[in-house]
């Protein structure tokens, strides 16, 4: 956090404070594995198969950190 | 509390007493209406909540009543807390730009600061954040805040697309992770800043609580508890001063956090 760094202003690598970065990875697998998972319990509900929840949140899981690696290492 | 024998106040309550320890729970978060005015019943929470609204308004009007060049006394100190916030969180987060949100930030820095301080000055020694409502309160002011920002900014579609499409990612996954995108920037956010906000303050408070009540038990004229009293009592002291610590912490990281995401809703991807 030196003064000011134009450009440096999203959550990019090396944008934005630490803490920020780390909060930003923890919401994404969060939001994946709550989102996902939600929508793997409701189609189980549906289906009557339960097995569709745990499914939905590693899915999710999985989804949000591809999601972290894309945000993070390749932009 | 635990329930105690009927006999017992829970001031009395030592080791071989037969009152059993009070140990502490989420009872103690709970607190009767001192008044109700025009139906809404006032708390000690809220009173608190009230009370700190009030310093740091009272602070820094007297700070800046009159303003000179030359600062001295209050002004010093107030002019010292701006530039705080201004230097650690506006400026590495949002430039030289970001001073318009200055009033903002400085008096949610502040608020949230004083209401944790009360956890430990002594008498009052309840965090008001430590209820959620508090929190919860500030992270919906705080959301509000950025959708706007992101709208005014970037147009209601641009701003959509920045918080949907993930910068980086091959078209052919794209679909599967806009939903994440948006539910953690739109959904996750304001809980995550109120959450940890509203747990570090409960789970400090309940530590405070352990400690102080176990020093106070084990309080009994025999070598081994007076031992362990004195051991509580330590515990108690160093534990109060980690908590300066992270009250101070919580309230740079909320606004902090309110800084980027102001931030990110005004930058485009």
């Amino acid at each position: 956090m030196s003064g000011e760094r134009p450009g440096d202003k999203g959550d990019r690598p090396g944008g934005g404070p630490p803490e920020a970065s780390g909060w930003s990875v923890f919401s994404y697998m969060i939001g994946g594995m709550v989102l996902y998972g939600a929508i793997g319990w409701l189609i189980g509900r549906w289906t009557h198969i339960p097995l569709l929840f745990p499914i939905g949140m590693l899915t999710g899981l999985g989804l949000a950190i591809a999601l972290i690696i894309y945000r993070f290492t390749r932009s | 509390m635990t329930p105690l024998a009927a006999h017992c106040a829970p001031t009395s309550a030592h080791l071989y007493s037969g009152c059993g320890y009070p140990a502490p729970s989420v009872g103690d978060f709970f607190f009767r209406p001192i008044a109700t005015i025009g139906g809404i019943s006032i708390d000690k929470p809220l009173l608190l909540a009230v009370i700190s609204g009030a310093i740091v308004l009272g602070f820094f009007w007297l700070a800046f009543r009159k303003p000179k060049i030359v600062p001295r006394g209050m002004q010093n100190v107030g002019e010292y807390g701006v530039l705080f916030v201004r230097d650690q969180i506006i400026r590495p987060m949002l430039g030289k730009a970001g001073d318009k949100y200055l009033p903002f930030l400085v008096s949610l820095f502040f608020f949230i600061w004083v209401m944790n301080l009360f956890g430990i000055i002594p008498l009052i020694e309840f965090p008001a954040t430590s209820k959620y409502a508090y929190p919860a309160g500030l992270a919906l002011m705080v959301w509000i805040t950025f959708l706007t920002i992101g709208i005014k900014s970037q147009g209601l579609l641009g701003y959509l697309k920045s918080i949907c499409v993930p910068s980086g990612a091959p078209w052919w996954i794209l679909w599967l992770l806009v939903p994440i995108e948006f539910f953690s920037n739109v959904f996750v956010r304001p809980f995550t800043l109120s959450i940890r906000l509203m747990a570090n303050m409960l789970a400090g408070h309940l530590l405070l609580l352990v400690f102080g009540l176990a020093s106070w038990y084990l309080f009994t004229l025999s070598f081994a508890p007076l031992l362990f009293s004195a051991t509580s009592f330590v515990v108690t002291v160093i534990m109060t001063a980690l908590e300066v610590l992270i009250q101070f912490l919580q309230a740079f990281i909320f606004t902090t956090l309110t800084a980027f995401y102001i931030a990110d809703a005004q930058a485009a991807h």
